[in-house]
Parts: C-alpha cells; structure tokens; sequence
C-alpha cells in the first residue's frame, strides 16, 4: 500500500504537507493573555435571554451587580454599591448608594440603569429574572448615585438574589426595549434581540467571538475595582485578557492543557484523569467544594413511597459511601441534608442520619427491621431465622398486597454516567432486600417532563448542579403550594408546620432567626425523607502551572470573577 | 416413492450440489477464509460470555465489582484486561459485548432482509402503482443518513431499549434489499418455468412461495451479511454517543464509559479492545459477503457500498 | 427532450417526498416526551415564568397552529429562531454550512479520486498480492469504527506526535493576530483539518475502490476492448482510454448513494473533532430539544441527499450514452 502511495502520481502532496506541517506549534502574540478551555460555546450574549452555563460564565466578566459574595466567609458584601444596603422595615425600602464605576466607554455607571435593569425586567417579565424582582413594587432614583426599592413586604432573598442581577446599561438597552414594546410578542423580541457590542462594568470587555472558534476579551482599563482595594484584596485586572476556547469534550480540552495549548479548563475534571494529570509536572489540580445537591427524589403521592417506612428504609440501605468510592472514584462527599456541606452559612449540623458508617450486612438488617416494624412482609425474607441475610423475595405491603414493580428514573448516560450507574447500583441493593425496583435511564427532557410536568414517577435521581447559596430553594422544593405541574414539589410533599417555617424563613431578614428556621426546615426533611440527599461531587480544576498565579478558591471552583480580577502574570 | 417426494429429494440434491459448487469457489477466496475465522473467533466469544459470571459474581459484566479495586486497572492474572474504573472486569464486558454485537447484528440484519425481501418480490410481481409507491418508498428511505435518524428518536424519545433500537435500524435499513430482490423477482418473473406454472394454474401464492421466493433466497441471504455488518455499526455508534441501551453492555457502550470518565488517553487495555472489536466483526461480515457475493453472481454489485 | 422531461418529473417526485418528510419530521418533534423550556429553568424561578417562556418559544399554541406555522414559515423560508441560540435558524446554518461542506467535498474529492486510482490499480492485479492487499484495506478502513478510528488518530498524531491540532478549525493565535494574511489563515485551517479529513477519507475511499475495482473488471470483458486488444493497441492505452472512462460511471451512483453513510460519518467526525459544522450542530441540537435547529438542519441534509441522487442519475444518463430516458 505504502509503495503505491509513494507513487509519483501523489508527489504534489509532499509540500502540501510540509507547509501546513511548517505552521504547528503554538505561538503566542499576547504573552499575558490567559487562555481557558470552555467544553462548550456561550449560546448567546444576550444577558436577558442567557440561561446556559456558559453564556452566564462570560456575561460575569461584563455586566456586574450591586452586591457579590466574599469568596472565603460568602457573606455579601457591596460591589457596585458603595456600602451594604439600609434596610427601613417601617418603609420596606431599601436604599443602596453607588459606588463611582463607569461603563467601558467612560460613562458613568448610574442608579439611571439600576431602575432601568429592574423595570425590563418587571414590565417584560423576564423569565430568569422575574421571581426575584416580582415584590419590587417601585424604583426610586433621588439622585444619580442613589437608588431607593419599595417592597411590597420583607423579603429574605432581596439582598442574596435581587440584588446579584446583573446590571445592565441602560443607554445600549433603550432603542431594543423600545422597539420590543410595540412588537406583539415583546418579551420575545428582547429575548431574541441581539446586542453588536457590549458595554462593560466588570474587568473585562468583549473584544471578538469567532462563532465555533472563541471568545476574546480585553481587559476593560475603566473597571471600578481596578487598583482598589475589595474585600481586603487588592485587584487588578493584571493580565492583558481572557481568550475562551471552546472544545466539544473534556478529553480534548485536558489534551490541550496538557500540551499547554491553554492554561485552565474551566470545568470539573472526571475522576478518571486525576492521578494522570497529578503526576503531571506542568498541571497544578484545584480541589473545591461545590454547592450542588445530587439526590434520589421519591413520589410521596402513591405507593411505596407514601409510606414514610418505606423511605427511611431505602435511605438506610444506600450506602453513599459505596457510590461516593466506587463511582465517584472518591471525588465527592456525602450529604445528610438538602443544603450542601460547602455552604456553611445555612447547613444544619445535626439532621437525622441513616445507617450510617454501617456494611452492607447491616444496612440490609436496620432496613429489614425497619420494614418489619412497618407491617411489611415477605415471601423469603432477606434476613434468615439465624440472623443471616440472604437474597430476599416478594415483599408485601402492611396490608398483605405484594409490591409491584417500581421504577428509579435516571438521565441517561450521554448526559451523566455517574447518575445512570447510581441508578443501577441502587437498584441493586433494593432487588436484595425483594424490592422490586429497577433503574431507567432516561432522556433528560423527558425526564423533566415525567416527573415535574406530569408527576408520573416512582423514584428519580437528580442534581442541582449549582444551587444558590441563599436556601430560599428549601422553600421551593417541599413548600405545598409547588406541588402543581411544573411546581418544584416535585415529591408531593405536604406538611403544613413545614409550609409555616418556610414562609416564616422568607420574609425573616434577621440572619441569626432566618438560620434557626432553615436549620429546623431540614431537620423535618432528613426526618420524612422526601428527598434523600446522596452527594456532592468534589470539584477538581486544572490549571497549567508556572503560566499565572493567583487563583482564587471559593465555594464553586476557582473560576470565579476574584480569580480573573487578581491573576498575575508569573 | 411419491413423485412430489422424489422431487422434493431431487430440489435438495441441486441444492446441496449448488452448495458444494459455491464452497468450492469460496475456498478460494483468502478473504473469505480470513472472514469465517474471524467469526468463528466472535462466535466463541459470545459463547464464552457466560463464563466468567458463573466462576465468580465480580466477572458479571454489568453488575460485578472486584471488591479490591476501586479504579481502573491494567491487565493482570485476576483481571486479564484490566477493569473499568469501578473495578469491573474488561474481559467479561468483551464478551458479552459480542453476544450484543451477534444479538443486534443478526437480529435486525434478520427483521431488515425480511421486510426487504416481501417488499421487493410484492413489488415486482404486482407491478402498477404498488411498485411504483413501495420503490418511491424506498427510495427516500433509503437516502436518509439511519444513524442519524435513530438519534434522533433516541433523544427524542428517551433512552432506546436495544430492541427498539433494532427495530428502527431494521425499519430503516430494507430498501437496498428490496430494490435488488426486486429487480431479481422481475427477471424471474417472465422466465419460461414461471409462465409455465402459470399456464398450469397455480395461484399467486403458489408461484410467489414455491418458485420465486426460493430463487431470491440466496440473494436475501448475502444481503443479510451487508445488513449485520449496518446495524453493528450503527448500534456501536449510538452507544459511543451516549444514546444506547445503558443497562446493555455492549461495545458500543464500552467505548462511551472510556470516553466519559475520562480514561480514553490513559488505559489503552480498555480503549483499544472494543473499538477492535467493533471494526474486525463488521469486516468479518462484510468479508463473508464479499465472497459469498463472488459466489453467487460477480453480476450483482448493485448494492450500495455503505453501511449507515 | 426526454432527459429534461426525466429530471422535471424526478424533481416533482423529489418535492413530494420532501414535503412527507418534512410532515413526519414535525410530527416526530411534537409527539416526542421532553419539554424543552425544564432545562431553561432553576430552582429561583417559578413555575408561571417557565409558561412564560414556553409562550416566547411559541410552545405554546396549539399543535395545528404549530403545524401550519410551521409550513408557512418553511415556504417562506425562516426556519424559526432556536431555542438555545436565540437566533434565526437560517443564519446559524449559514454560519456552519461552509465549514461542512469544505470538509465533506474535500474528503469526498480526495476519497474518489484515490479510489479510482487505486481501483484500477487493483483491477489489473487481480488474484495478485497487490490486489489482496488493496481490497482488504478498502474493506478495514471501510469498516473500522469510526470514532474509534478518530480518537487513536487524535491520540497519535496530535497528542503523542503534536503534529496537528487536537479539535477546531482555527487556531487563535493566527486569527487574532492582526498582520495574519489570508494565505497563513487559509494554512491555519488547513492544518486543522487535516485530521477529520483523514478520518473522513478513510472510511469513504474504500467504497470508491472496490466500486470501481469490480466496474472495471466487468468493463475488461466488454466486447469493444477486445475489439481494441484485437486491434493490439497497447494494454496502458486500452486501460487508461478506453476501459477507465466506462468503469468510472459507476463511482458516481456511489457517490450518491453512500451519501447517506457518508453524512453519518461526517456527523461523527464533526463531533470528535469538534468541527463546527451542521452535523455537530444537529448533535447538539437533538440532545439540547432544540426543535428548530434540529428540525432544520435534518431537513437540510434530506434535501442535499435527495437532489445530490437526482444529480448523480442525471449525469449519469448525460455520461453514459447507453442510458436512455
């Protein structure tokens, strides 16, 4: 084969070759230009529509809020405000004071586009936006620095959530919200309105995307923070700007790394890679906690899982420790209530735990006892007259009905391998104590659409990938007004001390209180178990050594906006 | 002896003496040879693949974990390929990675040059409208690039059970079939022993059973080998893309688990099996089509050469 | 003409199988379980803003509605805006389509011609080693496992050898570089494609050479080339002038016909490499439910497989003056 390839007749190839050999290897122009792997493209920049990760990740370098959280304590503290907001709880109103910031073509940043933000978002009712500024009723603007925001009353997530929208300016924004207005469907003409440049606040500016390719930005010389001092740092930005390559999978961006092609994956590295990428002399590995939440879901509204036995058995019976070692190859933690262990602000320390430490023997023996107990009876019982557990078979319910064959609903593997496995290795321990339950891997969509649209579950394994740290969500999750199509009760859980506390929390603005009634809320969880929280994941970066210096860790990973404000070149 | 049985004896002998006749020229054909031992070396593996499970519970493909393992390892005595990175054994997936790979293959190749096969002699023997819409219809089916098609439906529709997977790649794969069956029937179809049997009054069944079917069998039956070759293929390539049978363990899916933990460039003894595995069956196919093809008539290239 | 009235009544048949596909594409979206819109959504929001943003994607009508929108918008060409994108359908595919079709026309010109080449190479070996060797590797590179295939080629050439790129289509430090001139951007591409254009390559040149391998060795039993042996013209002549030319034809039904392989393949390789191009996008599409790309460039790829046969018979009757319609 060779020798007819070499042929004179494929002679014309051989410079070919050669001169598209002649331009490999990389050649950087901008020495201080920080080069980071995205495993996917931002979809769109348009800040009212972005609801991907990616878009989000790219819009934080740009648009900035009033308030962000300090990277170590995750307190809030003022960023484009001057100074933390005055509460008047005669009034409802809070009033913020702006601090001096300009856009990235010199004009002031104002309370002008403060309003502005918070009223696009009310009037068009932006869907991403809209829940956290609903109870805005009115914007005051006394002067150029000063914004003032009537209430309608108190509300616990006004500081944590309304005030990290991202502020957009209003003079870029205008012509398109006018235009929109008189559209038929304006919130779709915003929506779909597409902005050609983008003014920035933050430390950088967007310079080109090359669709498919890149996103470049340049550092924006106006930023506010620059050269002072925030949360006892000092900023910059110090290096010349941020260049966004986008890879379709995570083996390639690693490659890339690796080759040096670029200096951080700004993404979770699998299990699989770390011990490769830790003898790597050129890799430094990042480990953060993530403020995720993957957990087995439970239809409380039918059989098995009405039965609060039923729960507390299968909760006794997955062994997180197994999943957390097996499939996770250790990379992750175990998590005992809903909120995660890295958001020390609102996680309860003593919720109610589930065998615990225990075997697998012994997981299977609590959770027989636990069953018996409840009335429940088998066909072969999974613990034998000597105390022995063996394999069981037909267990019946209290009333003597058998159980039927029940359904664990996973994403599929494309979408999550370590959930679909969970899924599988779950339904193995219940098949040993004669639970008929079998894992599905399914297409995440329909997925969704089974168990929060149409409610049509057994059991599920989801995630939350990154949940706010403010656990308003606690609210939304079990709270008995969100168990409708679409609610995010997607359990079905109703309990009216719990439906109390959790409307008590939200409108709680003292911090000590707020977290006495989250801390009780979980408590009630961990006690009913409509959720059973299995883990969260351990988030490992990498980054190239020897390149910039001056990550910064905080709850979420290192790809975080102090990071690209501090990062020197070394 | 009846003369209905002698003549049933006298059909076999012709088609063991046409056997014989192919065998002699498929002897021949080194490829071929290189095709059966290669399926032969599959078909024992499938055969194999209930082994492992039985000598200890950690070899079942899917659901065994080597209690002191917790990674992926290379290969050794206990674990001839290595694991996965949860500590199952490489080599028992294998193995029943080909029992899925003969499952899919033969069994869509099967649903596929059966409905091929109806609808090329239907539409070659009614003639008219029927076969103007049947190959109108298969034309367009034909074109449609399957593998794409049936991600679609997978992630449209949830993740595919493997036999629906086969159904759909058989659904999508029979107009190659048909049209060549098709244009057989046709010839068949004004040959003198057929106008004879009609002149006799046999009815259409009789004549499309008895005489013609029997005719376009061997033909069918090369088809079949192009077919499996498709839909091991296809199923592979859906499995590689995430959208397979998760509880299966199939080639295809072992590829996916490599790809998505992250151990493609670092455990070689899990990369490069199943990929080889995946290539060398569908050549073995393909070879053992080449040279029944030979075979039968170096006329009948009118297949297309592709496997999507 | 009759070849004229052949291609009107093809393209009108062409139309109608457009229009069932079209049809069964919209049907198949909508009968399918998954809401696009929970994705969208996170635990901040409530359930009334995900049914707002249901009616901003249109979802919200009813299906007939939807159904004639839908035709409506297709004969006048928009093809809706993605859900994900935010932007018209017709200019995402604008923006990929280049890039498909230089990667696919390259790899299919490549992979016929080298074919052809070898083909005939093949054909007057036969029985001889030369011709073992060149179908057998036609037949393994036609049936090697694609993204296998694309994954060692990565591993070798740019990950061990650093030869090439590991993914893209464009390296940023040629394209941001302000005094880059076309031709060093042109190589910058070209370097980068090397690898989805092996891959490709790979798996389509071997149907090219066993077509026309076979088509050739039919063509050598023709009665003019003994006509012209008798006539003891030189082998190379009655080769290369009189038997190639014929034996060629059939390579261009193939072309189309193992289009359809061929795109799944380019599908695939797209994705491996990361190629921004239709077959990647309609990937991503399908797994994100974003119902009008996916719709689209599915459609777009029916449409270029239907008309690219009608091409090839079309030809194929100009060319081989047998044909008669």
């Amino acid at each position: 084969m060779a020798a007819i390839l070499g042929r004179v007749r494929f002679a014309w190839l051989v410079p070919m070759v050669l001169a598209v050999l002649g331009t490999a290897g990389p050649s950087s122009h901008a020495a201080d230009l920080l080069k980071v792997g995205l495993p996917d493209e931002p979809k769109t920049l348009n800040v009212f529509r972005a609801s991907g990760r990616w878009s989000g990740r790219v819009l934080a370098l740009m648009y900035q809020p009033l308030l962000v959280r300090d990277p170590e304590t995750l307190e809030l503290i003022p960023w484009l405000a001057a100074e933390m907001p005055v509460y008047d709880p005669e009034a409802v109103t809070y009033t913020v004071r702006l601090r001096e910031a300009n856009w990235s073509d010199g004009s002031p940043v104002t309370a002008g586009d403060v309003a502005f933000t918070g009223r696009v978002i009310r009037e068009f009712k932006v869907p991403k936006y809209y829940s956290k500024w609903k109870f805005v009723t009115r914007i005051d603007t006394p002067d150029d620095r000063t914004v003032v925001f009537h209430l309608s009353g108190p509300k616990a997530v006004f500081l944590s959530r309304t005030l990290a929208t991202p502020i957009v300016p209003a003079k870029e924004w205008t012509r398109a919200v006018e235009a929109a207005r008189k559209k038929e469907k304006p919130l779709r003409s915003l929506m779909n309105h597409r902005p050609k440049t983008l003014l920035s606040s933050g430390p950088f500016v967007l310079k080109e995307w090359r669709k498919g390719a890149y996103l470049y930005l340049v550092r924006n010389d106006r930023f506010f923070g620059r050269g002072q001092e925030i949360a006892g740092r000092t900023l910059g930005p110090h290096i010349d700007g941020i260049l966004l390559k986008f890879f379709g999978t995570s083996d390639a961006a690693i490659l890339a790394l690796k080759k040096g092609t670029i200096d951080m994956f700004w993404w979770g590295i699998q299990p699989g890679y770390i011990e490769d990428l830790e003898r790597d002399p050129n890799i430094q590995l990042y480990r953060c906690e993530r403020s995720a939440l993957y957990y087995m879901g439970f239809n409380l509204r039918k059989p098995p899982f009405d039965d609060v036995a039923f729960r507390r058995a299968v909760a006794t019976l997955v062994d997180k420790q197994f999943i957390i070692r097996r499939i996770l190859q250790g990379m992750g933690e175990e998590m005992d209530t809903v909120v995660p262990p890295g958001n020390q602000l609102w996680c309860c320390p003593d919720p109610r735990t589930y065998g615990k430490g225990l075997g697998r023997a012994d997981r299977v023996r609590a959770a027989y006892r636990l069953l018996k107990e409840a009335g429940y009876s088998w066909d072969v019982p999974p613990v034998n007259d000597r105390g022995e557990v063996v394999k069981g078979r037909g267990i019946r319910y209290p009333d003597g009905r058998p159980m039927q064959p029940w359904t664990i609903l996973t994403p599929p593997t494309d979408y999550d391998p370590l959930r679909a496995m969970s899924g599988t290795i779950i339904q193995g321990w219940l098949q040993d104590l004669g639970i008929p339950a079998s894992a599905r891997p399914m297409a995440f969509s329909a997925l969704l659409q089974q168990v929060k649209t149409r409610r049509d579950f057994d059991a599920f394994i989801l995630a939350y990938g990154s949940l706010s740290l403010d656990p308003d969500y606690l609210r939304s999750f079990f709270h008995s007004d969100n168990d409708k199509p679409r609610g995010w009760n997607m359990s079905g859980y109703v309990n009216p001390e719990y439906d109390r506390l959790a409307e008590a929390a939200a409108s709680t603005i003292d911090t000590q209180e707020r977290r006495r009634l989250v801390w009780q809320m979980q408590r009630i969880v961990a006690e009913d178990v409509p959720y059973l929280p299995l883990y969260n994941p351990t988030l490992v970066e990498a980054v190239r050594k020897g390149r910039f210096g001056g990550w910064v860790k905080t709850l979420g990973g290192i790809g975080n906006l102090w990071s690209f404000c501090e990062l020197k070149p070394l | 002896m009846s003369p209905d049985g002698r003549h049933r004896s006298l059909r076999r002998r012709r088609w063991l003496e046409r056997f014989l006749d192919g065998w002699a020229i498929y002897r021949r054909n080194p490829l071929g040879w290189i095709g059966l031992g290669l399926l032969a070396l599959f078909a024992l593996m499938a055969a194999a693949s209930f082994v492992p499970p039985l000598i200890d519970p950690m070899y079942h493909p899917m659901a065994g974990v080597d209690p002191e393992i917790t990674s992926s390892m290379g290969p050794s005595l206990r674990h001839w390929l290595g694991t996965d990175f949860m500590g199952r054994d490489i080599f028992s997936q294998l193995l029943a990675g080909a029992r899925v790979a003969f499952l899919v293959g033969i069994s869509a190749a099967f649903m596929s040059v059966a409905v091929g096969t109806a609808v090329g002699i239907t539409s070659g023997y009614l003639g008219g409208l029927a076969d103007t819409l049947l190959m109108r219809l298969a034309d367009m089916v034909m074109v449609m690039p399957a593998l794409l098609v049936v991600l679609i439906l997978a992630a449209l529709f949830g993740q595919l059970n493997i036999w629906t997977v086969v159904l759909i790649i058989a659904l999508f794969r029979w107009p190659g079939v048909a049209r060549v069956i098709r244009a057989q029937t046709l010839t068949l179809k004004h040959r003198p022993f057929i106008e004879a049997v009609r002149v006799a009054g046999a009815s259409h069944r009789r004549i499309l059973l008895r005489h013609i079917l029997p005719n376009v069998l061997p033909l069918s039956f090369l088809y079949m080998t192009f077919r499996v070759t498709s839909a091991i293929m296809i199923e592979a390539g859906l499995a590689f893309l995430g959208f397979g049978d998760s509880t299966t363990v199939s080639w295809g899916m072992m590829l996916q688990w490599v790809w998505k933990t992250g151990h493609m460039f670092k455990a070689p003894y899990w990369l490069l099996p199943p990929g080889l595995c995946i290539s060398l069956i569908t050549l073995a196919f393909y070879l053992l089509g080449q040279a029944m093809e030979e075979v039968l008539d170096p006329r009948l290239r009118k297949e297309e050469g592709g496997v999507g | 003409m009759g070849l004229w009235r052949y291609a009107a009544r093809r393209l009108v048949q062409i139309a109608g199988l457009f229009y069932v596909i079209l049809t069964v594409l919209f049907i198949v979206f909508r009968l399918a379980p998954g809401d696009p819109v929970e994705r969208m959504v996170d635990p901040s929001m409530d359930p009334e803003d995900a049914e707002v943003l249901m009616a901003q994607l249109g979802l919200d009508r009813p299906v007939g509605v939807q159904y004639l929108y839908y035709l409506k918008n297709f004969v006048s060409g928009d093809m809706g805006i993605s859900f994900h994108y935010g932007e018209p359908v017709a200019e995402i595919i604008a923006d990929r389509l280049p890039n498909t079709v230089l990667l696919f026309t390259s790899s299919t010109i490549l992979a016929a011609v080298v074919g052809v080449l070898l083909g005939k190479r093949a054909s007057w070996s036969k029985g001889r080693s030369t011709d073992t060797v060149l179908t057998f590797s036609a037949l393994a590179t036609h049936t090697v496992f694609l993204p296998w295939l694309a994954l060692l080629l990565i591993w070798l050439f740019a990950y061990r050898l650093g030869w090439f790129p590991i993914t893209g289509m464009v390296s940023e430090d040629v394209w941001l570089d302000p005094g880059a001139t076309w031709w060093t951007r042109a190589v910058d591409v070209a370097h980068h494609m090397v690898l989805p254009l092996a891959s490709l390559f790979l798996i389509q040149f071997g149907t090219f050479l066993l077509v026309m391998r076979s088509s050739m060795l039919e063509t050598l039993k023709e009665d003019y080339i003994l006509t012209a042996r008798a006539k003891g013209l030189p082998e190379r002549v009655i080769r290369n002038h009189h038997a190639a030319p014929n034996a060629a034809l059939p390579v261009l039904t193939t072309i189309g016909l193992s289009l359809a392989f061929s795109i799944n393949g380019g599908a695939i390789t797209e994705t491996v490499f990361t190629w921004p191009g239709i077959g990647r996008e309609l990937v991503l599409a399908v797994s994100q439910n974003d119902y009008p790309l996916a719709q689209a460039s599915f459609l777009l790829i029916a449409a270029v497989v239907l008309l690219a046969n009608l091409v090839v018979d079309l030809l194929y009757a100009v060319l081989d003056p047998r044909i008669r319609y």
